[in-house]
């Protein structure tokens, strides 16, 4: 039985050091290990039971920063800043495939429910969903503008999976999402969040923002998002954390979050119950990990993890969390009841 | 005998410089009686150098990219390297040359560019870094020297011109510069578009209609002449009168501010961002024949999201550039318009926690094309990392020297500032001669 979520007694119990930043994360609950990946291009598992975790590097094969990872059984999969998705054998760390999926960077990907397919967005403005076995293309999803109102280059950063299997949501750079029902690639629903995106007009002439993360709520029926709301200096992550709730299928927002700690929030995940929603990310104010009950606008309960974080998995069973950023992969664990 | 001037600000409140006629007049008249002297010649006269410039119709465009831009995501690419972050280096038209994969369309004219990459001019402030690049010089207590830009619509200045000799546009407020007239004077302000691309108050009065406006300059003018006739204080009616002759030219010339007036398919080909309408105005001025235009590109200080706001913005760059250096090639105008584009320092090799570059000035970048620029050249290079110079190092002093020496103005020429001698580029300045065709 998965236990209660105690968001005030997370404490930071260790760090696996990393000389840049990890963007990527996967975790192996039956191996108490982490993978993870970013800026220096190689893979690395972490095993986060140990008193002193550290990256142990798998293998090597992006040429270009690594973005995002899925585990699939014993075979990590990755994409990359180098447009491509690669299968590799998590011991020992051999390539197994190698697909040129996207045109630009791919910033995100997800294995979708009974990992069959797999799903990836990138800076073409597409969802490409793969054969999660074979590495064949099966479906494009196309609709995101190519350029922001402003006429500036656009991208997709973020992309969810229904539990069900049957959605796929995408998130870009001026607040919007796309619903997309796989089987069919119909778009089911169009939702807009602008107040993820800012263009300055007046001071520097230029935008910050956009959806970095989505999650579908367990039941399927709620699509979260996170992000950073109004900045008020675009050279930076100056602006309010925030995250939105939405009833997809109806096109309502039906909650919104925000505080007053400047930062962007990179990743966002309900906890197992549903009843938590857990955002991460980093900014003016520093790194920041929130856990929001999503009947009140400020989060229940902030922790102040140590630099900007980019991903993070709830290991709700075992009380933990890990999180991937600048400066390494940090443990952070409830102190046993 | 050679007369001082007064110490003149460069500070201003905002509306200072807008281009109010009677400011412009005051300004105009006040710069004919200058007490400066260029070469032994008072600067409100003709100088041998400056003549001949004049008969070749040198013009000049900086690109000002405010607030720092990278020069790894641009011009000195260090891919794989862990400072060099996720963009990849591409190949240019010139053999062995690459840049960053944000600028395709600007490396297909790297034959018609030379790229500067060992600038080191040590200052990471935005104000102080701006104003040592702007005048080749640090700033001195007791004299305050003009930039680069104004120095060069002085030099490349054309006699009864009925346009400004230097049009600057900066639409956005974030490090919002005026150039600096320093001791030369408000004469040599420029029209400065901060507003809108439309100057301000070139209107004639409500209620005024053009027969009315032209009986009063005709009164204006017999007032004029026969004031002077006979009367010391020639030279300041003299310079009164053209004052009202480039305030009646700039009236005149409205419609060069009115992009509307260039075919849709021009405009579309800048693209419709703000920096493209910019680059457009300036091609219009270039083309109108103002020797000075400096077009600001705000803004580039990219603490947080270094590699996103870069591909916002170095892209929009690709783009117009590209489109303006073609564009004056194609009517004729790039062999006889020095193009510069620079910023007052670049960002550092480091990416940041937050996945930004900070200030950085101990090596960085900068690009020139068009007049007295040999294209295809990259000058000095960096180390592996792109930390520091590892050859061919130059400072703010040899950046202005080699923009000087690229239109014909030697940058060892001086004024006088009383008795004091002032060069136009620092003593101990060289021109950087691998770019200099």
């Amino acid at each position: 039985m998965t236990a209660k979520l105690a968001p005030e007694k997370f404490e930071h119990a260790a760090t696996a050091e990393y000389e840049g930043i990890l963007y990527a994360l996967a975790f192996d609950e039956s191996a108490h290990t982490a993978y993870a990946a970013g800026d220096d291009r190689a893979l690395y598992a972490v095993d986060v039971g140990a008193a002193e975790p550290k990256l142990t590097k798998v293998a090597a094969h992006h040429d270009n920063y690594v973005s995002a990872i899925a585990l699939r059984g014993e075979v990590v999969i990755s994409a990359g800043y180098d447009g491509r998705i690669l299968w590799t054998r998590a011991a020992g760390g051999e390539q197994l495939r190698d697909v040129a999926a996207h045109d630009g960077w791919i910033r995100d990907l997800t294995l979708l429910a009974d990992d069959s397919q797999l799903a990836s967005v990138g800076h073409d403005l597409c969802v490409r969903l793969w054969d999660a076995e074979t590495g064949a293309l099966l479906r494009v999803f196309e609709g995101h503008a190519a350029t922001t109102p402003q006429g500036y280059v656009s991208a997709i950063y973020a992309l969810a999976a229904s539990p069900d299997g049957r959605y796929l949501a995408s998130g870009d750079r001026v607040g919007e999402v796309r619903v997309w029902e796989i089987e069919t690639g119909k778009l089911a629903a169009t939702l807009a969040s602008p107040a993820f995106y800012t263009y300055d007009a007046s001071k520097r002439v230029r935008s910050i923002g956009g959806i970095r993360s989505l999650c579908f709520s367990p039941d399927g029926k709620q699509l979260a998002i996170a992000g950073i709301g109004q900045v008020t200096n675009v050279d930076g992550f100056v602006g309010p954390c925030r995250i939105e709730l939405w009833d997809w299928a109806a096109g309502k927002r039906t909650f919104t979050g925000q505080d007053s700690h400047k930062a962007v929030l990179n990743h966002i995940a309900f906890d197992a119950g549903g009843e938590w929603l857990i955002a991460a990310g980093g900014g003016d104010s520093g790194g920041l990990l929130a856990f929001w009950d999503p009947s009140q606008e400020k989060p229940q309960h902030k922790a102040k993890p140590k630099g900007h974080i980019q991903r993070f998995h709830l290991d709700q069973s075992a009380g933990a969390l890990y999180l991937a950023g600048h400066g390494g992969l940090q443990v952070w664990r409830t102190p046993p009841s | 005998m050679q007369s001082r001037t007064m110490p003149t600000r460069t500070s201003c409140r905002a509306t200072e410089h807008d281009l109010h006629r009677r400011t412009f007049l005051r300004s105009a008249v006040a710069g004919t009686t200058a007490a400066l002297t260029f070469g032994g010649l008072a600067v409100g006269r003709e100088s041998p150098q400056a003549a001949r410039l004049r008969a070749k119709q040198k013009q000049v465009l900086f690109i000002w990219l405010a607030g720092g831009a990278s020069q790894f995501e641009m011009w000195d690419p260090k891919p794989g390297r862990p400072t060099g972050g996720p963009f990849r280096a591409i190949p240019t038209s010139v053999c062995g040359t690459h840049f960053g994969e944000l600028m395709p369309k600007t490396a297909k004219i790297a034959d018609r560019l030379a790229v500067v990459r060992s600038l080191n001019t040590q200052i990471t402030a935005h104000a102080i870094a701006a104003d040592l690049i702007s005048t080749g010089r640090p700033k001195e207590a007791a004299l305050e020297y003009p930039e680069i830009g104004v120095v060069l619509a002085k030099q490349l200045a054309r006699r009864d011109a009925e346009l400004p000799d230097y049009v600057s546009i900066f639409l956005s407020s974030e490090g919002h510069r005026r150039p600096a007239v320093g001791f030369l004077g408000g004469r040599h302000a420029p029209l400065h578009l901060r507003d809108s691309l439309r100057p301000s108050y070139i209107d004639p009065p409500a209620g005024l209609d053009t027969q009315r406006h032209t009986e009063r300059e005709h009164l204006r003018q017999l007032v004029s002449s026969q004031f002077a006739r006979g009367r010391a204080g020639a030279e300041m009616v003299d310079g009164y009168n053209a004052a009202f002759s480039r305030v009646r030219g700039l009236m005149r010339s409205d419609h060069l501010f009115d992009l509307d007036r260039e075919p849709s398919a021009m405009r579309e080909r800048y693209g419709d961002t703000q920096f493209g309408r910019n680059c457009l105005l300036a091609r219009r001025m270039l083309e109108a024949g103002v020797p000075m235009v400096k077009v600001a590109r705000g803004f580039w200080d990219s603490h947080h999201d270094n590699f996103e706001s870069h591909r916002e913005l170095v892209t929009d760059f690709d783009h117009v550039f590209t489109t303006l250096i073609r564009d004056l090639e194609d009517r004729g105008l790039l062999d006889s318009t020095l193009v510069v584009v620079f910023s007052e320092f670049g960002r550092t090799p480091k990416i940041n926690k937050d996945v930004g570059r900070d200030h950085y000035a101990a090596a960085w970048s900068c690009a020139l094309a068009g007049c007295g620029i040999r294209g295809g050249v990259v000058h000095g290079k960096t180390d592996a990392d792109g930390v520091s110079v590892a050859d061919g190092e130059v400072d703010a002093a040899d950046f202005a020297a080699t923009v000087y020496s690229a239109v014909g103005i030697d940058p060892e020429e001086h004024y006088y500032v009383g008795p004091r001698p002032v060069p136009l580029a620092r003593e101990d300045s060289h021109p950087i001669k691998t770019v200099l065709s």
